[in-house]
């Protein structure tokens, strides 16, 4: 514990030696529009530091020319990434006057495809028509055992869909036949 | 947000005189008032260029809105180049208007008003006349800006024969801008010139 306090003291103290480094540090974290130490920063997809008030106000000066102010790469509000240090501790909130600096995008980790289950779950697709009697029975017919939702996993996409025309031409044979006799 | 404004041109100016370009005199900047608002900025002309040896100096205006509008600039001193108006200074360069971004710098806008007196764009011209000459006539086009430069930046090419013409003019009781400036649209032609000023 002694030891991180005292790392700590020391890094945030600037000493004489390492001055020039402390201060060229410091403007690495600079805005690139109020030329100040970023608040509320995010950093573009290219790379760029902004405060977020500062940037924001920078899109609403030009809404049909969106682009970093610094290299003039495509941006938009949607596409920088907050920066979260840590300790902060600042209680006044400077984002009063402009919306909140947008989240930060977690996506889950992909899952490696595993077993798809039986055929209900995340494949199973439902939906409703509305029709004349004979016709009513294809709407419903039809959406049975949609796959669209269940991208088959391993190669096996192909096998399945062959599988499921087949099933639908069985069906539509059948019903064909069937409105031949009673129609 | 004029807070903004006046925060940064005082960081900016901080930085220019920290500059290796001040130290070396391409580039000068001082306060007008203490609004920070205005300022003055001088450039060197670049070497290899009739602007060579003259120092050029620029209005700069801030805008309220600084840094999310570009400054305004233009030349006080006289310049013949086709994207500077000769009569008034006025500046056509694309970053003092559409392609403006809030990194750009004085420092960085001064260096590009520099680079654009060593590379004309004379298809986006400012002065349509100029740009004519450079088109047709680069040499004469050459002379006339040394000259211009000799006259107004204190450059050290003094052009004998445009001088003297000059000074017909100024003998007849032409004011002698305007004469240089009839002189230099009439490609140096003494009689068209005349003929334009008493017509």
């Amino acid at each position: 514990m002694a030891e991180t306090s005292e790392a700590q003291a020391s890094a945030s103290a600037p000493g004489g030696d390492g001055s020039e480094d402390d201060k060229r540090d410091e403007r690495m974290l600079e805005c690139n529009i109020c030329l100040d130490t970023a608040r509320d920063a995010v950093v573009s997809m290219c790379g760029h530091l902004f405060c977020w008030p500062c940037l924001h106000q920078w899109l609403e000066t030009r809404p049909s020319r969106q682009v970093c102010p610094v290299c003039k790469a495509a941006i938009s509000r949607d596409k920088v990434i907050p920066l979260y240090g840590r300790g902060n501790t600042k209680q006044e909130d400077p984002r009063n006057k402009v919306p909140p600096r947008p989240a930060g995008q977690r996506s889950e980790p992909e899952s490696a495809g595993g077993f798809p289950g039986f055929g209900f779950g995340e494949g199973f697709h439902m939906s409703f028509g509305i029709g004349a009697f004979p016709f009513g029975v294809f709407t419903s017919t039809f959406n049975f055992g949609d796959p669209r939702p269940s991208p088959a996993p391993r190669g096996t996409a192909q096998y399945d869909e062959e599988q499921f025309l087949s099933k639908i031409f069985l069906w539509v044979a059948i019903l064909f036949v069937l409105w031949l006799i009673f129609a | 947000m004029a807070n903004i404004a006046a925060k940064r041109i005082k960081r900016e100016f901080k930085e220019v005189m920290k500059s290796e370009e001040v130290a070396d005199g391409t580039l000068k900047l001082e306060l007008v008032n203490n609004s920070w608002t205005e300022l003055k900025g001088q450039i060197a002309g670049p070497s290899e260029t009739p602007y060579e040896g003259g120092k050029f100096i620029l209005e700069i205006k801030v805008p309220e809105t600084y840094p999310f509008n570009p400054p305004k600039i233009r030349f006080l001193t006289r310049i013949w180049h086709p994207n500077v108006s000769s009569v008034t200074g006025a500046i056509c360069l694309d970053i003092l208007k559409d392609q403006w971004a809030a990194a750009l710098t004085l420092r960085t806008v001064l260096l590009s008003i520099q680079a654009l007196l060593s590379a004309a764009e004379p298809n986006d011209p400012q002065d349509a006349v100029v740009a004519k000459q450079y088109r047709e006539n680069i040499e004469l086009f050459h002379l006339t800006a040394q000259h211009w430069t000799n006259v107004y930046a204190g450059g050290p090419n003094v052009i004998l024969d445009f001088v003297q013409k000059v000074q017909m003019l100024t003998d007849m009781g032409v004011d002698e801008n305007q004469a240089r400036v009839a002189l230099s649209t009439f490609d140096w032609e003494l009689e068209r010139a005349t003929e334009q000023l008493f017509s």
